[in-house]
Protein backbone atom coordinates (compact mmCIF):
# COMPACT_ATOMS: atom_id res chain seq x y z
CA UNK A 1 0.00 0.00 0.00
CA UNK A 2 2.79 2.36 1.05
CA UNK A 3 4.87 1.36 -2.02
CA UNK A 4 1.64 2.42 -4.07
CA UNK A 5 0.95 5.35 -3.01
CA UNK A 6 5.26 6.21 -3.33
CA UNK A 7 5.00 5.26 -6.71
CA UNK A 8 1.86 7.05 -7.22
CA UNK A 9 3.67 10.45 -5.72
CA UNK A 10 6.82 9.69 -8.24
CA UNK A 11 4.64 9.97 -11.16
CA UNK A 12 2.40 13.00 -10.32
CA UNK A 13 6.03 14.49 -9.73
CA UNK A 14 7.23 13.06 -12.84
CA UNK A 15 4.02 14.23 -14.66
CA UNK A 16 4.06 17.15 -13.74
CA UNK A 17 7.21 17.52 -15.60
CA UNK A 18 6.10 16.43 -18.10
CA UNK A 19 3.43 18.55 -18.64
CA UNK A 20 5.90 21.37 -18.21
CA UNK A 21 7.62 20.05 -21.31
CA UNK A 22 10.12 18.07 -19.91
CA UNK A 23 10.90 15.32 -21.95
CA UNK A 24 12.99 12.99 -19.88
CA UNK A 25 10.60 12.81 -17.36
CA UNK A 26 8.01 12.22 -19.52
CA UNK A 27 9.72 9.46 -21.10
CA UNK A 28 10.28 8.09 -17.55
CA UNK A 29 6.60 8.54 -17.26
CA UNK A 30 6.15 6.35 -20.45
CA UNK A 31 8.19 3.59 -19.28
CA UNK A 32 6.72 3.21 -16.10
CA UNK A 33 3.36 3.60 -17.76
CA UNK A 34 4.28 0.89 -20.06
CA UNK A 35 5.09 -1.91 -17.28
CA UNK A 36 2.24 -1.42 -15.23
CA UNK A 37 -0.08 -1.57 -18.39
CA UNK A 38 1.91 -4.47 -19.80
CA UNK A 39 0.83 -6.32 -15.86
CA UNK A 40 -2.57 -4.81 -16.16
CA UNK A 41 -3.12 -6.55 -19.50
CA UNK A 42 -1.56 -9.73 -18.49
CA UNK A 43 -3.81 -10.25 -15.42
CA UNK A 44 -6.94 -9.36 -17.07
CA UNK A 45 -6.19 -11.05 -20.87
CA UNK A 46 -4.02 -13.98 -19.49
CA UNK A 47 -4.33 -15.75 -23.12
CA UNK A 48 -3.33 -13.21 -25.26
CA UNK A 49 -0.47 -13.58 -27.99
CA UNK A 50 2.78 -11.45 -26.56
CA UNK A 51 2.47 -9.49 -29.61
CA UNK A 52 -1.06 -8.53 -28.95
CA UNK A 53 -0.70 -7.86 -25.43
CA UNK A 54 1.96 -4.92 -26.40
CA UNK A 55 -0.45 -3.75 -29.25
CA UNK A 56 -3.07 -3.04 -26.18
CA UNK A 57 0.43 -1.60 -24.62
CA UNK A 58 0.99 0.92 -27.21
CA UNK A 59 -2.69 2.00 -27.35
CA UNK A 60 -2.35 2.76 -23.70
CA UNK A 61 0.37 4.86 -24.38
CA UNK A 62 -0.93 6.84 -27.43
CA UNK A 63 -4.24 7.17 -25.11
CA UNK A 64 -2.43 8.38 -22.16
CA UNK A 65 -0.18 11.11 -24.65
CA UNK A 66 -3.31 12.21 -26.16
CA UNK A 67 -5.17 12.89 -23.25
CA UNK A 68 -1.87 14.07 -20.82
CA UNK A 69 -3.73 17.49 -20.84
CA UNK A 70 -6.77 16.03 -18.63
CA UNK A 71 -4.29 15.30 -16.09
CA UNK A 72 -4.40 17.31 -12.74
CA UNK A 73 -1.05 17.11 -10.81
CA UNK A 74 -3.36 18.14 -7.81
CA UNK A 75 -5.08 14.60 -7.79
CA UNK A 76 -3.22 11.14 -8.02
CA UNK A 77 -1.78 9.46 -11.00
CA UNK A 78 -3.00 5.76 -10.74
CA UNK A 79 -6.54 6.10 -11.07
CA UNK A 80 -6.14 9.01 -14.07
CA UNK A 81 -3.77 5.48 -15.95
CA UNK A 82 -6.37 2.89 -14.49
CA UNK A 83 -9.44 4.66 -15.88
CA UNK A 84 -7.89 4.93 -18.99
CA UNK A 85 -6.38 1.73 -19.82
CA UNK A 86 -9.42 -0.04 -18.73
CA UNK A 87 -10.88 1.69 -21.39
CA UNK A 88 -8.54 0.67 -24.01
CA UNK A 89 -8.62 -2.57 -22.40
CA UNK A 90 -12.37 -2.47 -22.87
CA UNK A 91 -11.85 -1.49 -26.68
CA UNK A 92 -9.38 -4.21 -27.26
CA UNK A 93 -11.62 -6.64 -25.90
CA UNK A 94 -14.21 -5.99 -28.56
CA UNK A 95 -11.88 -5.88 -31.34
CA UNK A 96 -10.48 -8.99 -30.24
CA UNK A 97 -14.22 -10.27 -30.17
CA UNK A 98 -14.72 -9.25 -33.47
CA UNK A 99 -11.87 -10.37 -34.96
CA UNK A 100 -12.42 -13.54 -33.36
CA UNK A 101 -15.68 -14.41 -34.87
CA UNK A 102 -14.18 -13.85 -38.47
CA UNK A 103 -11.50 -15.94 -37.87
CA UNK A 104 -11.28 -19.83 -37.28
CA UNK A 105 -8.51 -21.08 -35.64
CA UNK A 106 -6.82 -24.20 -37.79
CA UNK A 107 -4.01 -26.49 -36.28
CA UNK A 108 -3.52 -27.87 -40.11
CA UNK A 109 -3.43 -25.43 -43.35
CA UNK A 110 -5.61 -26.45 -45.85
CA UNK A 111 -2.55 -27.78 -48.20
CA UNK A 112 -4.37 -29.75 -51.21
CA UNK A 113 -1.12 -30.39 -53.79
CA UNK A 114 0.01 -33.72 -52.12
CA UNK A 115 -3.43 -35.05 -51.20
CA UNK A 116 -4.19 -37.84 -53.52
CA UNK A 117 -7.63 -36.87 -53.87
CA UNK A 118 -7.11 -33.41 -55.37
CA UNK A 119 -4.92 -34.80 -57.92
CA UNK A 120 -7.74 -36.68 -59.90
CA UNK A 121 -8.77 -35.05 -63.76
CA UNK A 122 -12.09 -32.95 -62.82
CA UNK A 123 -12.72 -32.89 -67.05
CA UNK A 124 -12.32 -36.59 -67.62
CA UNK A 125 -14.68 -37.37 -71.07
CA UNK A 126 -14.59 -40.73 -70.41
CA UNK A 127 -15.46 -42.98 -73.45
CA UNK A 128 -14.29 -40.04 -76.13
CA UNK A 129 -15.93 -42.82 -78.97
CA UNK A 130 -19.42 -42.03 -77.65
CA UNK A 131 -18.86 -38.51 -77.41
CA UNK A 132 -17.78 -37.97 -80.80
CA UNK A 133 -20.78 -40.51 -82.30
CA UNK A 134 -23.07 -38.27 -79.72
CA UNK A 135 -22.08 -34.91 -81.64
CA UNK A 136 -22.67 -37.23 -84.85
CA UNK A 137 -25.84 -37.29 -84.21
CA UNK A 138 -26.71 -34.31 -83.28
CA UNK A 139 -28.35 -31.65 -85.75
CA UNK A 140 -26.07 -30.03 -88.45
CA UNK A 141 -27.13 -26.50 -86.77
CA UNK A 142 -26.12 -27.58 -82.85
CA UNK A 143 -23.15 -29.39 -83.75
CA UNK A 144 -21.88 -26.18 -85.77
CA UNK A 145 -22.82 -23.94 -82.73
CA UNK A 146 -20.98 -25.97 -79.92
CA UNK A 147 -18.04 -26.53 -82.72
CA UNK A 148 -17.32 -23.02 -83.11
CA UNK A 149 -18.35 -21.74 -79.46
CA UNK A 150 -17.40 -24.65 -77.12
CA UNK A 151 -14.60 -25.97 -78.88
CA UNK A 152 -12.78 -23.39 -81.18
CA UNK A 153 -13.99 -21.16 -78.37
CA UNK A 154 -14.98 -18.06 -80.63
CA UNK A 155 -16.90 -15.49 -79.15
CA UNK A 156 -20.85 -15.29 -80.14
CA UNK A 157 -20.31 -12.30 -82.16
CA UNK A 158 -17.19 -14.32 -84.13
CA UNK A 159 -19.35 -17.50 -84.29
CA UNK A 160 -22.50 -15.70 -85.50
CA UNK A 161 -20.33 -14.13 -88.46
CA UNK A 162 -18.64 -17.30 -89.43
CA UNK A 163 -22.39 -19.23 -89.01
CA UNK A 164 -24.46 -16.96 -90.37
CA UNK A 165 -26.48 -17.61 -87.52
CA UNK A 166 -27.53 -14.69 -85.10
CA UNK A 167 -26.42 -14.48 -81.36
CA UNK A 168 -29.87 -15.80 -80.16
CA UNK A 169 -29.82 -18.60 -82.32
CA UNK A 170 -26.25 -19.87 -81.15
CA UNK A 171 -26.67 -19.37 -77.87
CA UNK A 172 -30.19 -21.58 -78.20
CA UNK A 173 -28.50 -24.00 -80.56
CA UNK A 174 -25.72 -24.20 -78.07
CA UNK A 175 -27.70 -25.18 -74.69
CA UNK A 176 -29.80 -27.58 -76.68
CA UNK A 177 -26.82 -28.94 -78.06
CA UNK A 178 -25.25 -29.46 -74.74
CA UNK A 179 -28.36 -31.13 -73.24
CA UNK A 180 -28.67 -33.42 -75.92
CA UNK A 181 -24.89 -34.37 -75.52
CA UNK A 182 -25.51 -35.02 -71.56
CA UNK A 183 -28.59 -36.97 -72.22
CA UNK A 184 -26.25 -39.12 -75.02
CA UNK A 185 -23.92 -39.90 -72.18
CA UNK A 186 -25.44 -39.92 -69.35
CA UNK A 187 -28.81 -41.16 -70.24
CA UNK A 188 -29.46 -38.13 -67.60
CA UNK A 189 -31.94 -34.79 -68.80
CA UNK B 1 7.19 -1.09 -33.92
CA UNK B 2 8.93 -1.62 -30.59
CA UNK B 3 7.41 0.10 -27.59
CA UNK B 4 10.29 1.01 -26.95
CA UNK B 5 10.87 2.99 -29.81
CA UNK B 6 7.17 4.48 -29.46
CA UNK B 7 8.32 5.76 -26.02
CA UNK B 8 11.28 7.99 -27.64
CA UNK B 9 9.15 9.32 -30.01
CA UNK B 10 6.35 10.52 -28.20
CA UNK B 11 8.72 11.85 -25.34
CA UNK B 12 10.16 13.89 -28.47
CA UNK B 13 6.63 15.13 -29.32
CA UNK B 14 6.04 16.36 -26.18
CA UNK B 15 5.60 20.10 -25.83
CA UNK B 16 4.28 21.97 -22.88
CA UNK B 17 0.30 20.80 -22.67
CA UNK B 18 -2.09 23.69 -21.45
CA UNK B 19 -3.86 21.36 -18.25
CA UNK B 20 -7.38 21.54 -18.68
CA UNK B 21 -8.72 23.61 -16.01
CA UNK B 22 -11.67 20.99 -13.67
CA UNK B 23 -15.31 20.45 -14.73
CA UNK B 24 -16.92 23.13 -13.05
CA UNK B 25 -14.68 26.15 -14.66
CA UNK B 26 -15.04 24.68 -18.01
CA UNK B 27 -18.38 24.44 -17.50
CA UNK B 28 -18.51 28.20 -16.43
CA UNK B 29 -16.73 29.06 -19.54
CA UNK B 30 -18.95 27.25 -21.72
CA UNK B 31 -21.87 29.22 -20.45
CA UNK B 32 -19.55 32.52 -20.57
CA UNK B 33 -20.00 31.48 -24.66
CA UNK B 34 -23.67 30.37 -24.75
CA UNK B 35 -25.60 32.75 -22.65
CA UNK B 36 -24.40 35.88 -24.57
CA UNK B 37 -25.45 34.65 -27.56
CA UNK B 38 -28.68 32.73 -26.13
CA UNK B 39 -29.44 35.96 -24.71
CA UNK B 40 -28.82 38.33 -28.06
CA UNK B 41 -31.14 35.53 -29.79
CA UNK B 42 -33.85 36.14 -26.82
CA UNK B 43 -33.52 40.14 -27.19
CA UNK B 44 -34.50 39.63 -31.00
CA UNK B 45 -37.38 37.90 -30.21
CA UNK B 46 -38.64 39.64 -27.28
CA UNK B 47 -39.16 42.71 -29.55
CA UNK B 48 -42.09 40.66 -30.53
CA UNK B 49 -43.52 40.15 -27.25
CA UNK B 50 -43.91 41.31 -23.37
CA UNK B 51 -42.40 39.19 -21.52
CA UNK B 52 -43.48 41.35 -18.31
CA UNK B 53 -46.62 39.00 -17.26
CA UNK B 54 -44.34 35.89 -17.68
CA UNK B 55 -41.82 37.26 -15.29
CA UNK B 56 -43.63 37.30 -12.49
CA UNK B 57 -45.16 33.76 -12.93
CA UNK B 58 -43.81 31.58 -10.05
CA UNK B 59 -43.99 28.83 -12.82
CA UNK B 60 -42.22 30.25 -15.06
CA UNK B 61 -39.55 31.07 -12.22
CA UNK B 62 -39.22 27.56 -11.22
CA UNK B 63 -38.96 25.93 -15.12
CA UNK B 64 -36.61 28.19 -16.19
CA UNK B 65 -34.38 27.70 -12.61
CA UNK B 66 -34.31 23.61 -13.60
CA UNK B 67 -33.87 24.36 -16.89
CA UNK B 68 -30.58 26.48 -16.54
CA UNK B 69 -29.29 24.13 -13.47
CA UNK B 70 -29.92 20.80 -16.17
CA UNK B 71 -27.62 22.94 -18.35
CA UNK B 72 -25.26 23.66 -15.63
CA UNK B 73 -25.21 20.47 -14.51
CA UNK B 74 -24.97 18.74 -17.85
CA UNK B 75 -22.35 20.62 -18.91
CA UNK B 76 -20.33 19.70 -16.00
CA UNK B 77 -21.32 16.01 -16.26
CA UNK B 78 -19.80 16.52 -19.37
CA UNK B 79 -16.83 18.21 -19.32
CA UNK B 80 -15.98 15.67 -15.88
CA UNK B 81 -16.76 12.47 -18.08
CA UNK B 82 -14.02 13.50 -20.62
CA UNK B 83 -11.46 13.53 -17.07
CA UNK B 84 -9.68 9.93 -16.98
CA UNK B 85 -10.63 8.59 -13.27
CA UNK B 86 -13.77 11.61 -12.70
CA UNK B 87 -16.11 9.93 -10.11
CA UNK B 88 -19.01 8.50 -12.21
CA UNK B 89 -21.76 8.73 -9.39
CA UNK B 90 -21.46 12.65 -10.16
CA UNK B 91 -22.48 12.02 -13.96
CA UNK B 92 -25.77 11.31 -12.44
CA UNK B 93 -25.98 15.10 -11.07
CA UNK B 94 -28.48 16.72 -14.31
CA UNK B 95 -31.05 13.98 -13.13
CA UNK B 96 -32.03 16.34 -10.63
CA UNK B 97 -32.83 19.30 -12.10
CA UNK B 98 -34.28 17.46 -15.28
CA UNK B 99 -36.86 15.78 -12.78
CA UNK B 100 -37.93 19.02 -11.39
CA UNK B 101 -38.05 20.53 -14.84
CA UNK B 102 -40.11 17.69 -16.27
CA UNK B 103 -42.16 17.78 -13.41
CA UNK B 104 -42.92 21.33 -13.60
CA UNK B 105 -44.09 21.02 -16.98
CA UNK B 106 -46.21 17.96 -15.78
CA UNK B 107 -47.73 20.20 -13.34
CA UNK B 108 -48.38 22.65 -16.03
CA UNK B 109 -50.29 20.21 -18.05
CA UNK B 110 -52.25 18.88 -15.19
CA UNK B 111 -53.57 22.47 -14.48
CA UNK B 112 -54.29 22.78 -17.98
CA UNK B 113 -56.31 19.49 -18.14
CA UNK B 114 -58.57 20.47 -15.00
CA UNK B 115 -58.99 23.96 -16.50
CA UNK B 116 -59.59 23.38 -20.43
CA UNK B 117 -60.47 19.63 -20.26
CA UNK B 118 -59.35 17.50 -23.27
CA UNK B 119 -58.29 20.44 -25.30
CA UNK B 120 -55.82 22.21 -22.87
CA UNK B 121 -53.65 18.59 -23.77
CA UNK B 122 -54.14 19.13 -27.41
CA UNK B 123 -50.58 19.08 -29.28
CA UNK B 124 -50.27 20.95 -32.40
CA UNK B 125 -47.90 21.45 -35.02
CA UNK B 126 -45.27 24.22 -34.20
CA UNK B 127 -43.41 24.10 -36.75
CA UNK B 128 -42.25 28.30 -36.53
CA UNK B 129 -40.54 26.95 -33.78
CA UNK B 130 -37.72 24.95 -35.23
CA UNK B 131 -35.79 27.71 -36.93
CA UNK B 132 -35.65 29.60 -33.53
CA UNK B 133 -34.93 26.28 -31.81
CA UNK B 134 -31.97 25.64 -34.51
CA UNK B 135 -30.40 29.54 -34.52
CA UNK B 136 -30.57 29.26 -30.10
CA UNK B 137 -28.47 26.28 -29.66
CA UNK B 138 -25.94 26.32 -32.90
CA UNK B 139 -23.27 28.43 -30.72
CA UNK B 140 -23.65 26.46 -27.43
CA UNK B 141 -23.64 23.31 -29.59
CA UNK B 142 -20.16 23.93 -31.47
CA UNK B 143 -19.02 25.54 -28.37
CA UNK B 144 -19.55 21.85 -26.45
CA UNK B 145 -18.42 19.72 -29.40
CA UNK B 146 -14.93 21.80 -29.62
CA UNK B 147 -14.46 21.43 -25.72
CA UNK B 148 -15.78 18.21 -25.11
CA UNK B 149 -12.96 16.98 -28.27
CA UNK B 150 -9.87 18.10 -25.73
CA UNK B 151 -11.09 15.60 -23.28
CA UNK B 152 -9.81 12.25 -23.35
CA UNK B 153 -13.48 10.23 -25.10
CA UNK B 154 -13.94 7.36 -22.25
CA UNK B 155 -17.52 7.19 -22.86
CA UNK B 156 -17.88 9.34 -25.86
CA UNK B 157 -21.95 8.12 -25.81
CA UNK B 158 -22.57 9.31 -22.52
CA UNK B 159 -20.17 12.64 -22.76
CA UNK B 160 -22.21 13.68 -25.95
CA UNK B 161 -25.43 12.80 -24.41
CA UNK B 162 -24.79 15.10 -21.46
CA UNK B 163 -23.29 17.90 -23.82
CA UNK B 164 -26.71 17.68 -26.20
CA UNK B 165 -28.73 17.47 -22.92
CA UNK B 166 -26.86 20.56 -21.67
CA UNK B 167 -27.60 22.36 -25.08
CA UNK B 168 -30.99 21.40 -25.10
CA UNK B 169 -31.91 23.06 -21.92
CA UNK B 170 -29.79 26.52 -22.59
CA UNK B 171 -31.83 26.37 -25.50
CA UNK B 172 -35.26 26.32 -23.63
CA UNK B 173 -34.09 28.48 -21.39
CA UNK B 174 -33.51 31.36 -23.91
CA UNK B 175 -36.99 30.04 -25.82
CA UNK B 176 -39.46 29.80 -22.73
CA UNK B 177 -38.77 34.24 -22.21
CA UNK B 178 -40.72 33.90 -26.12
CA UNK B 179 -42.68 30.73 -25.83
CA UNK B 180 -43.73 30.40 -22.17
CA UNK B 181 -47.44 31.62 -22.88
CA UNK B 182 -47.72 28.27 -25.07
CA UNK B 183 -49.84 25.68 -23.36
CA UNK B 184 -47.99 23.32 -21.19
CA UNK B 185 -48.48 19.85 -23.21
CA UNK B 186 -46.60 22.18 -26.20
CA UNK B 187 -44.20 22.58 -23.79
CA UNK B 188 -43.81 18.40 -22.62
CA UNK B 189 -43.69 17.44 -26.32
CA UNK B 190 -41.82 20.33 -28.47
CA UNK B 191 -39.42 21.33 -25.98
CA UNK B 192 -38.95 18.14 -23.66
CA UNK B 193 -38.94 16.23 -27.01
CA UNK B 194 -36.45 18.29 -28.13
CA UNK B 195 -33.89 17.48 -25.72
CA UNK B 196 -34.99 13.86 -25.96
CA UNK B 197 -34.60 13.88 -30.09
CA UNK B 198 -30.98 15.33 -29.52
CA UNK B 199 -29.57 13.38 -26.93
CA UNK B 200 -30.59 10.31 -28.92
CA UNK B 201 -29.29 11.64 -31.92
CA UNK B 202 -26.22 12.46 -30.06
CA UNK B 203 -25.83 8.92 -28.58
CA UNK B 204 -26.23 7.48 -31.73
CA UNK B 205 -23.26 9.74 -33.80
CA UNK B 206 -20.90 9.84 -30.16
CA UNK B 207 -17.98 7.55 -32.30
CA UNK B 208 -17.92 9.87 -35.04
CA UNK B 209 -17.69 12.99 -33.02
CA UNK B 210 -15.61 11.82 -30.46
CA UNK B 211 -13.09 9.07 -30.28
CA UNK B 212 -9.71 8.57 -29.64
CA UNK B 213 -7.81 9.67 -33.14
CA UNK B 214 -4.92 7.14 -33.12
CA UNK B 215 -7.53 4.45 -32.62
CA UNK B 216 -9.57 6.05 -35.30
CA UNK B 217 -6.28 6.03 -37.59
CA UNK B 218 -5.48 2.49 -36.78
CA UNK B 219 -8.90 1.20 -38.58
Amino acid sequence: MHERSEQDGRLTALMRLGQDGDRGAYAAVLSEVAALSRQMVRRRFAFLQPQDIEDLVQDVLLSVHAARSTYDPGRPFLPWLTAIARNRMADGARRYARRAANEVVSDRLPETFPGEETNTLVDRYGDSEALAQAMADLPPGQRQAIELVKLRELSLKEASAVSGMSVGALKVAVHRGIAALRRALTGRC
Amino acid sequence: METAELIKRLAADAPTVRRLPTPWLRAMFWLAIALPYVAAVVRGKLMMVDPSQTLADPRFMVEQAASFATALTAAFAAFGSVVPGFDRRLLLLPLGPLALWIASVGQGCLQDWLQFGADGLAIRPDWDCLPSATIIGIIPAIAMVVMLRKGAPLHPRMTLTLGALAVAAISNFGMQFFHFRDASIMMLFWHLGNVAVLSTLAAWIARYVLGWRHARAAR
